[in-house]
């Protein structure tokens, strides 16, 4: 046959090309593969496609048996599990169509080597070659369908989800939801309701934070590298360890112990008071300012440890003569700090930072085991507190007012903030294009 | 002054000089304000001599006003004559001079109350006399170490480290306290007892801790050796090979790990739940391995620094590339191995938002974050709040072990991961 035939056929019949070059196998599995995809999504793809374009129709509700002459409980659609299966189709359609592609340049590859006279692989030597020349096959076909599943597929579900009303009044089984388009992202950013009255305070919060927890701990951090590694310190290994056991010790822990000696009457206003430095408690967490700078302070107390360790890797490749030429030219270890240290720092750091900030945007952790938002406040959405990030924020609505809409709209705001500190950081880094330069 | 002496750095002297004058001055000036007027350091300490009931800190008085004197004494003889060995005895003996100093403005009120010479004092009422000298007690130390050139960074390490450690002493106090609750009004505990941690471990116990521990066990060891592998293989793969797509693979990891994590926590307990595998810890170690390619760039980073030349010999021996990974590559990148394998563990052990929404109230199958965090809740913090430090300190063991060991690897990938 001409192969032009049959490259033209492959591309309807999956493995034409690759049976006609004498990959039986190979050309017998991709067709397989072909009719299972397409069998499946005529008994049912299409029609949880259809599903999704109206997330269910049915209402639950009372409807009257004729037969039996009452009324009977008529199960509705849910509307969350229609979505759910009409992502789990679309991404398969995605697999597929990948699939299909692929299946298409095996299948010229094959002709090509077929006209030049060379080998062809038998199905063998193809199993083979995945240790070898394939290697990527072999390597990423796990990451590529963990991700699929468990991250691609939820966060397709989740991005949908911010374009219903799928919140607390819509809830399945017993009602349905349905597209909204654009509007959470109106209604969060726009209208003067309670929601955008919440969301902004919470977003300027989170902005605060995160700017606060990064340059603190990285100035701490740097501080306490340089005093560890300058001379005449003995013992650097004890030091460091001394505040590495903070950085040991799994952060849930040492925060939960940290909120309730922040208490009101947890040991730190206990001690406060015995020691006379005050006659009551203190509202370390109970009052917005105070609860604020506590979780800025403690975030201090966790942070600094890690950037110590990192910062005295980095501070050793600093090279010694820069500083002996400094130290003859006169200068004080300020200046050394100003002109030679920091610069340095600056410049290597610089990503690192970033991805820190981005971090802190999205520092679950501290804030959910110190103070899970709290104190609350009336002037905010409901469940949402004075010391929320988005993140919890977003939490909170999903784990505790089931307005998962409002959360997924979050999601995505949080997405857009983080990706744009991410470009700048790509547009000052060079550590792209430098990604040849090792080899 | 035109001394010199060897290994002292004698231009600092008369800044010294008067530091320690006036730091000694402050014995003299008055304390704190007493019901009879404002009365100096040597006064109080010489109204307790009368006292019958006084505090066991009341010697902290007395050794201050000691080492303050002596302090001052070592400053005129190192006057008189200067020498190494002098200078060395000063600082020590400033040293004690300024730690007391600096434990009286913590006992001030326990003292003074508990030999009746004060009324609900606060530390306002401390008098400028104590200020001057607690000030020039540091002020006098920071110039007699200049002088005698040691590092003033031990002073700052030394408070620093008081700071950081003295949660982590709570912890480790309270696991050891008899006396259960969680208010209690002071530091150190009354009886000491093993039993919190007996407790845990009881048959009877309300606590399945065991169960708790070794599910994180499992999940942690599972995680530590399948979500290496996955992290190592694809970093070696995006920095070995070139393949179409490689670029936008990298770009598409990127990008859906700005996503917020736990936004799709949701979706993911659904699709565990189809698959019937929810409530499981195979889900958890599923879940965790699924997402373990995400955090390649380390690793990454590591790996492009191996020289590609060592790749090319071992080809032309022969080798194939799944050789070259596992005996050229991986052996070479002992240190980032560690540094991952350490991390996964970490991540496992300690994770707690998605164990807990995917176990719900299945206490049998509680990793010990859930179950540390469900003994908090403030239901249970005050029944259990020992017990929780036990269980608290019996976590942190094996990591701080762990840490503390492999520190090396964890330092050298956490700055490879700044230039990755």
């Amino acid at each position: 046959m001409n192969k032009k035939t049959i490259s033209r056929l492959s591309y309807v019949v999956c493995g034409a090309a690759n049976a006609a070059c004498g990959q039986i196998l190979k050309g017998i599995i991709f067709l397989a593969i072909e009719i299972a995809y397409f069998v499946f999504m005529i008994v049912s793809g299409f029609g949880r496609l259809r599903g999704l374009a109206t997330l269910g129709e049915n209402v639950q509700g009372m409807a009257f048996n004729e037969e039996l002459g009452i009324y009977e409980m008529m199960a509705g659609d849910n509307s969350m599990l229609i979505l759910l299966s009409g992502t789990v189709t679309v991404v398969i359609t995605i697999a597929f169509i990948l699939f299909w592609l692929f299946t298409i340049s095996s299948g010229k590859a094959a002709i090509k080597r077929v006209e030049e006279g060379k080998h062809v692989n038998n199905f063998l030597e193809d199993v083979k070659s995945l240790a070898n020349k394939n290697i990527n096959f072999l390597f990423l076909s796990v990451p590529v369908v963990g991700l699929g599943v468990f991250t691609v597929m939820p966060l397709i579900y989740m991005i949908l989800m911010a374009f219903t009303n799928y919140d607390s009044n819509h809830q399945p089984p017993g009602n349905l939801f349905d597209w909204v388009g654009i509007k959470n992202f109106i209604t969060l950013l726009s209208t003067s309701d309670r929601l955008s009255s919440t969301f902004w305070p919470v977003l300027g919060w989170t902005l605060i934070w995160g700017f606060a927890a990064t340059f603190s701990c990285y100035f701490g951090g740097m501080f306490l590298a340089m005093i560890i590694n300058s001379k005449g310190i003995e013992f650097k290994k004890v030091w460091r360890t001394i505040f590495v056991l903070t950085m040991a010790i799994p952060a849930f822990i040492s925060l939960r112990v940290v909120a309730t000696m922040l208490g009101e009457k947890g040991i730190f206003n206990v001690l406060l008071q015995q020691w006379g430095f005050t006659s009551s408690a203190l509202p370390f967490l109970s009052n917005a300012t105070w609860a604020r700078f506590s979780v800025i302070i403690v975030n201090f107390w966790i942070g600094v440890p890690v950037t110590m360790l990192m910062v005295s890797g980095i501070l050793m490749n600093i090279p010694g003569e820069l500083y002996e030429s400094a130290r003859i030219d006169g200068a004080s270890p300020f200046m050394m700090f100003r002109k030679i240290t920091f610069p340095y720092m600056w410049f290597v750091t610089t990503p690192y930072l970033i991805s820190n900030l981005i971090g802190n945007f999205n520092n679950f952790n501290t804030i959910y085991f110190l103070t899970a938002g709290e104190p609350l406040t009336l002037n905010y959405y409901k469940g949402a507190g004075k010391t929320d990030l988005l993140v919890t924020w977003l939490y909170k609505l999903t784990k505790d007012s089931n307005d998962y809409n409002l959360a997924a709209t979050i999601g995505i705001i949080i997405f857009v903030i983080s990706a744009i500190f991410t470009l700048v950081s790509f547009s000052r880094s060079n550590a792209l294009k430098n990604e040849e330069g090792f080899s | 002054m035109n001394r010199t002496v060897i290994g002292l750095n004698l231009k600092y002297f008369i800044q010294t000089i008067v530091a320690t004058v006036v730091m000694f001055l402050g014995l003299f000036l008055p304390y704190t304000k007493l019901n009879d007027g404002r009365v100096s350091i040597i006064t109080v300490a010489g109204k307790f001599v009368g006292c019958v009931e006084k505090s066991g800190l009341t010697f902290f008085v007395y050794l201050t006003i000691v080492f303050t004197i002596l302090s001052f004494v070592l400053c005129v003889t190192n006057i008189v004559k200067t020498t190494k060995m002098g200078f060395k005895i000063w600082q020590l003996c400033q040293i004690f001079a300024t730690v007391f100093w600096t434990f009286l403005l913590f006992s001030s009120k326990t003292i003074l109350e508990s030999s009746a010479l004060a009324k609900g004092f606060l530390n306002k009422d401390l008098s400028f006399g104590y200020w001057i000298g607690l000030v020039f007690s540091y002020v006098a130390l920071v110039y007699i170490m200049r002088v005698t050139q040691t590092n003033r960074g031990y002073i700052v390490l030394t408070i620093m480290s008081v700071i950081w450690v003295f949660p982590i002493l709570w912890i480790v106090l309270t696991a050891l306290r008899e006396e259960p609750g969680y208010y209690v009004g002071y530091f150190f505990p009354k009886h000491l007892t093993l039993g919190n941690f007996t407790k845990l471990f009881a048959k009877d116990s309300v606590i399945p801790f065991a169960k708790w521990w070794l599910n994180t066990f499992i999940v942690a060891m599972c995680a530590c050796v399948i979500n290496t592998m996955i992290t190592l293989a694809t970093a070696y793969i995006l920095s070995r090979t070139r393949f179409t797509g490689r670029k936008m693979f990298m770009n598409f990891l990127m990008i859906i790990g700005l996503f917020p994590g736990f936004m799709s926590l949701i979706a993911v307990y659904n699709i565990l739940k189809g698959l019937g595998i929810n409530q499981s810890l195979f889900a958890l170690i599923v879940v965790g391995a699924a997402g373990a390619a995400m955090g390649y760039h380390v690793s990454k980073g590591f790996f492009d620094t191996i020289p590609r030349a060592i790749d090319e010999a071992a080809i032309i021996d022969g080798a194939s590339r799944l050789q070259i990974f596992t005996l050229v590559t991986l052996p070479l990148a002992k240190s980032i191995v560690v540094y991952q394998a350490l991390g996964a563990f970490l991540g496992a052990w300690s994770d707690y938002i998605f164990p807990s929404m995917l176990f719900g109230d299945k206490q049998s199958s509680y990793t010990v974050a859930v179950g540390l965090y469900w003994l908090t809740d403030f239901r249970r913090i005050d029944g259990y709040y020992t017990q929780f430090a036990a269980g608290a300190v019996i976590v942190a063991i094996p990591i701080v072990i762990l840490f503390v060991w492999l520190q090396r690897f964890y330092v050298e990938g956490l700055s490879g991961s700044v230039k990755g």
